[in-house]
């Protein structure tokens, strides 16, 4: 995996592609969120997903865990594929998904245990340490991975809410990543943080890329341009354009695009 | 001229001060309410108000404060060595009391006229037969010194009346002439007029704390009377509760350990029943209905909420009891013989918590609703089923607040009156058995106070101690509940 | 897949999502099994209802048909004016006890052509101890018609009403003096007849209670009044001090320490016992204020007190609703914080406020502890009461407390009673209630 990796990005072959999303509509009772999305993810790359507010960008992210499940009058149809196996598939049980493909979300949300705790519960709840020494590797891990061990590391008892946002941030991307996922899903997650944090996160999403394949909603197309390789453009609930960051952000193909690029919508 | 009448007199006063400082107003103004500061109405409601107002406050004054007087001042004649034993001064006045108001009703229905009742004190049997005719039936003989204070008593209640009648109207005329005086183009009638309304919501305001004053001073002082005929430590630490019905006599054991058993045994029991029904169904709700489900069984659990406790204790006196007797009672199914009559904490407690699974279920409800939606979010995104992010990440969020759902249930329970007066038993008795009758501090206050026993004597007032004794535990859980749950709502919001 | 056994840190890696491991099984158990005593608690909760529900109409629904004899009575002149100059005078002096060889003359008659071995005496038995009171009351009322045969219908004694409607069985009577199993057997005939007939029981809602030996003749109605006059104590009161609190509280109180104590006095008024109450109304109206015993007034006073934390604590949710853009609105123009309140604030919360008035009203309505302390008890609810002033304060029971007070005496055929009086009670509440939410439902407003 790793000499693919070294591979030209665009040249995307079968092997490389982690998600494999065809047709997906999404409906909220009656109202259609997402029409005919069709995208292709990559592994071990960052991929952004930009757009105006309510363009169904958080929407088909929210798909690819199947956390709209937990919404009852949302509706996906299409076939959504990680790694070839269809993840609305009735055999499939959304949990083993998830552990598979850990989410972050927009505001900070750590639970009111203490900062240990935080990370250990999803290594606890999927049963991934033997003992107490082998849960504590797991969790010193994550908290180094996350990019926040050396804060924490003299006050892993501490309440996991005392932390500052953009700490609380990375240690929700520290618990995600716990769980040995192998997508990271990321929904705006620097929008609560101040420029200071919010360029923490960014450095450390650069970073997991070397271990997992990051999907990232964001606001932000400066956010966009810095940090992914490969860019959808989502506009009412359209894919408008995907493809190489780039090539988006200098040579946008449709006119909607480069409004949206420009200033002009949005 | 009776409390009735002149409360409407002072009434009419208002109107026609209302009247007359409307036109005042209306012709100062040349007939243009243009030139008025307030409107028209202002400048009536002003002079109205201050016919009515200071007026009421007399009478209110008043009525408070001549009972008092005349008792204060009457209570003197009787003396010292004439009280009975065990009897004391307040009930030799209540005696007096009674002739008085004895003879003013045989004179209104005519039976005696006004020197007949003045010469009645040569021959007190006839008098006694005499208020017996009209409805007043006196429970001792009537002394000379009663019959004298008695007789004092009516001629001050009589000029204390007029006199009263007197202020009542000067203060509503005097009140409408200063108003009417000030009435003028200039007067700022509205500000006037709304400072009153303020005054006026102020006071209603008030009284909630009036009735906390009032709970508090009825309960302390006749608590106090209590231990002053029977001995606090006695009554706190004593194992036996045994009141006497003779009723003067003494002999009562009153020791409030064995009825507070009782309470705490039953709301344990409630709470056993309550409290895990309640969660999960508050949790079932919440977390895992669906819309139809929810709106069908919310509203069935809060039925179960709004019927009276009158009908929960009928249920466990006339159903439960008796069902339980034939499960666990001698000749039952389990041929147990644990049971002895349909009376006891099992009933009471098993019914009780039926009354608070609603309570527990809809306060839990509000709980786990108020923990935001991103803690589940955060947790199910890691993969936890449903019931690992209910069991590991709310309920642990929730739980002071669920805590205080908890206290304020078991401050209900232990409150409650009539499933234990129904369905719990009479006989104090301090058990291990929950099949056993026992009782509570609830069901003691209303069966001492409903007895015929003497007002005064210890088994009465020992209710006032029982009062203050589950006043002080409920205010103490519900203070303690109310804080933790407002720290809990304010830490999500 | 060994990981997945041993539980490696890097187990998920590469697993199909298609195949369910082991240790999800497990947790879909425990899901599935967590699910369960959820589903498991609300079906506790609602046999729980079902069951309260079950007693109460099949206990109760008898309390509202009563069995009846049809009895012809000849009123005889020599028993009921000797004289015969029809003076009511002299026919008011013969007293019930006077009627009963004319009731047993017309039992007689009415048993006429069945065997049974009971004597003539012993028949009359199967009527309630009214009927002699019910003849008295209708000889006075109608003096021409003594010396004529009328046909009377008769309650019967509680327990061949009891008989009529399954509660009493013959084995029941072995060791009962008032009844034997041969009434029974009559009544058998008798029903065949068209004698004796069950019918549907008005006395019973419009009726007073009766003494503790004539279950049959005791109804709800009275108690019924003096609930109304409570309530109608209650509305007059809490209902206008209850806004005006609010009013203050919400829109004019500085905070303030004087403020706080009144906030935290009202919520702790609302978690305070209820008997609490009644020992504060007994204090406080009848020991300090003289007001008479068992009177309405005070009942509606001391609920009042209760009742009012329950409506303060309503219309401040209510006012706190409206939004102050509409304050603002009216103050923009020129009106007084006064005037912007009464004119545009209080009209909008205005349903909201009697919602909660309404349901605080209910409350009140089912409350009985405080009124037992009070001394509105049932046993004294057996006139009504004459005129308006009289509702307020002579002696009354409330429904409640006339429920408690069946419940407790000895007689079986009470319990009756007590179940049907509280199916009157429901009927209340729900109305109540059932008004309340329409009132929501129609005049709720989104902002």
């Amino acid at each position: 995996m790793e000499d693919m990796y070294q591979m030209d990005r665009t040249m995307s072959t079968e092997q490389d592609i982690k998600i494999r999303a065809n047709g997906v509509q999404v409906y909220y009772a009656d109202n259609q969120a997402i029409k005919d999305v069709d995208v292709e993810i990559q592994d071990k790359m960052v991929t952004a997903f930009i757009g105006p507010s309510g363009c169904g960008k958080s929407t088909f992210l929210r798909c690819i865990n199947r956390m709209n499940d937990t919404i009852d009058i949302c509706r996906v149809e299409g076939d959504i594929r990680i790694d070839g196996e269809d993840i609305y598939d009735p055999r499939v049980d959304p949990v083993q998904l998830r552990a598979k493909v850990g989410m972050v979300f927009q505001k900070p949300n750590p639970f009111p245990k203490s900062i240990y705790d935080n990370v250990a519960y999803g290594p606890k709840i999927h049963g991934l340490a033997r003992n107490k020494a082998e849960l504590d590797e797991i969790v010193e891990k994550a908290l180094r991975r996350g990019a926040i061990w050396d804060e924490v590391k003299d006050r892993l008892h501490a309440p996991g809410t005392g932390l500052s946002g953009g700490q609380q941030q990375r240690l929700c991307i520290a618990r995600a990543v716990a769980t040995e996922p192998e997508v990271l899903l990321m929904d705006e997650p620097c929008s609560a943080l101040d420029p200071i944090a919010t360029a923490q996160v960014e450095e450390l999403i650069d970073e997991l890329r070397q271990n997992y394949s990051v999907v990232i909603v964001t606001h932000s197309m400066q956010q966009a341009a810095r940090v992914s390789q490969r860019t959808a453009f989502f506009h009412l609930g359209n894919l408008v354009e995907f493809g190489d960051t780039d090539k988006i952000f200098t040579n946008p193909e449709d006119p909607r695009t480069e409004s949206y690029i420009s200033g002009r919508i949005g | 001229m009776s409390n009735v009448m002149l409360v409407l007199i002072v009434l009419g006063l208002g109107v026609i001060g209302f009247v007359l400082g409307r036109g005042r107003a209306m012709s100062a103004a040349g007939g243009d309410r243009r030139n008025l500061h307030s409107l028209p109405m202002y400048y009536g409601a002003n002079v109205g108000l201050n016919a009515v107002v200071p007026a009421m406050l007399v009478l209110f004054a008043w009525l408070i404060v001549q009972p008092m007087v005349i008792n204060s001042s009457v209570s003197g004649m009787i003396p010292e060595a004439e009280i009975a034993e065990g009897s004391n001064l307040s009930l030799m006045m209540s005696d007096v009391r009674r002739v008085a108001e004895g003879l003013d009703l045989a004179v209104g229905q005519g039976a005696m006229t006004e020197a007949e009742t003045r010469s009645a004190g040569e021959d007190l049997d006839g008098l006694r037969d005499n208020l017996a005719g009209v409805g007043v039936a006196l429970g001792s003989d009537i002394t000379d010194s009663t019959f004298a204070a008695a007789q004092r008593y009516r001629v001050l209640a009589g000029t204390g009346h007029l006199w009263k009648t007197i202020a009542t109207i000067t203060a509503s005329l005097i009140g409408l002439a200063v108003a009417y005086r000030m009435t003028s183009t200039t007067f700022r009638a509205r500000n006037v007029v709304e400072r009153g309304i303020l005054m006026v919501l102020i006071a209603a305001a008030s009284i909630a704390i009036l009735t906390t004053l009032g709970i508090v001073l009825s309960l302390i002082f006749n608590t106090v009377e209590f231990f002053r005929l029977y001995a606090a430590s006695d009554f706190f630490f004593s194992l036996s509760w045994n009141p006497s019905f003779s009723g003067r006599g003494g002999g009562s054991e009153l020791g409030i350990l064995p009825l507070l058993w009782g309470t705490l045994y039953i709301s344990f029991i409630a709470l056993l029943v309550a409290v895990p029904i309640g969660l999960f169904a508050a949790i079932y709700l919440s977390e895992y209905a669906s819309k139809p489900v929810r709106a069908f069984a919310k509203p069935l659990l809060e039925l179960l909420a709004g019927i009276p406790t009158i009908v929960y204790g009928l249920f466990a006196l006339l159903t439960v009891g008796p069902l339980l007797v034939s499960v666990f009672g001698r000749d039952g199914a389990l041929g147990v013989d644990w049971m002895q009559g349909g009376t006891a904490v099992m009933t009471a407690g098993l019914v009780m918590g039926i009354m608070l699974i609603p309570f527990v279920s809809s306060l839990s409800d509000d709980i786990i609703n108020a923990v935001p939606q991103a803690m589940r979010d955060g947790s199910l995104g890691l993969g936890a089923t449903h019931s690992e992010t209910v069991r590991q990440v709310i309920l642990p969020a929730a739980l002071p607040g669920i805590v205080g759902a908890i206290l304020l249930a078991a401050s209900r329970a232990i409150g409650e009156t009539m499933i234990v007066v129904l369905g719990a038993g009479a006989a104090a008795r301090l058990s291990m058995n929950p099949f056993d009758a026992m009782t509570t501090v609830t069901a003691k206050i209303v069966s001492q106070l409903t007895g015929d026993s003497d007002f005064a004597s210890p088994e009465a007032l020992v209710a006032f101690a029982l009062g203050i004794t589950l006043f002080v535990i409920t205010l103490g859980l519900n203070v303690f509940a109310l804080f933790i749950v407002r720290k809990y709502r304010e830490q999500y919001e | 897949m060994t990981d997945a056994t041993h539980g490696t840190p890097l187990r998920n890696k590469g697993k199909s999502i298609l195949e369910v491991d082991a240790r999800t099984k497990k947790r879909n158990a425990a899901e599935a099994r967590f699910k369960g005593y959820g589903i498991a608690a609300i079906g506790i909760s609602l046999f729980f209802l079902v069951s309260l529900l079950i007693a109460i109409i099949s206990n109760g629904i008898p309390a509202f048909t009563q069995t009846f004899v049809n009895v012809e009575v000849e009123l005889l002149e020599e028993k009921l004016d000797k004289n015969g100059n029809r003076d009511i005078a002299d026919i008011k002096k013969v007293s019930t006890f006077g009627y009963k060889p004319l009731i047993e003359n017309a039992m007689v008659k009415a048993a006429e052509g069945i065997e049974t071995e009971l004597s003539d005496k012993d028949l009359s038995k199967i009527l309630s101890a009214s009927a002699a009171a019910i003849l008295r009351d209708y000889v006075i009322a109608n003096p021409d018609q003594i010396g004529e045969t009328v046909e009377f219908r008769l309650l019967t004694s509680s327990r061949v009403d009891g008989y009529m409607k399954g509660r009493v069985v013959r084995e029941d009577l072995a060791r009962d003096k008032n009844l034997d199993a041969a009434h029974l057997d009559l009544i058998d005939v008798m029903v065949e007849r068209g004698a004796v007939e069950r019918v549907f029981n008005w006395d019973f809602i419009t009726g007073s209670d009766a003494s503790e030996s004539r279950p049959e003749q005791a109804g709800i109605g009275v108690s019924m009044l003096g609930s109304f006059f409570m309530m109608l104590v209650v509305l007059v009161l809490a209902l206008p001090i209850g806004v005006a609190a609010s009013i203050y509280l919400e829109e004019f109180a500085p905070q303030n320490r004087f403020t706080d104590l009144i906030e935290v006095n009202i919520s702790n008024l609302a978690a305070v016992p209820s008997i609490v109450f009644g020992i504060l109304g007994l204090a406080v109206f009848i020991q300090f204020a003289h007001l008479p015993q068992s009177a309405p007034i005070v009942g509606g006073l001391t609920l009042t007190l209760m009742t009012l934390p329950t409506i303060v604590i309503s219309t401040r949710a209510s006012l706190k609703a409206v939004p102050p853009s509409i304050r603002d609105a009216a103050l923009g123009v020129g009106a007084s914080k006064m005037q912007a309140i009464f004119h545009h604030v209080l009209p909008l919360a205005m349903p909201g406020i009697l919602t909660g008035t309404i349901i605080g009203l209910a409350q009140a309505l089912g409350e009985t502890a405080p009124l037992l302390l009070i001394g509105m008890v049932g046993y004294i609810a057996t006139n009504y009461p004459e005129g308006v002033t009289s509702g307020f304060l002579d002696p009354n029971s409330a429904m409640p407390a006339q429920i408690y007070e069946w419940a407790k005496r000895a007689d079986p055929a009470f319990y009756e009673r007590a179940w049907g009086g509280i199916i009157v009670l429901l009927v209340f509440l729900l109305t109540m209630n059932l008004i309340a939410i329409i009132l929501r439902r129609r005049f709720e407003r989104r902002w």
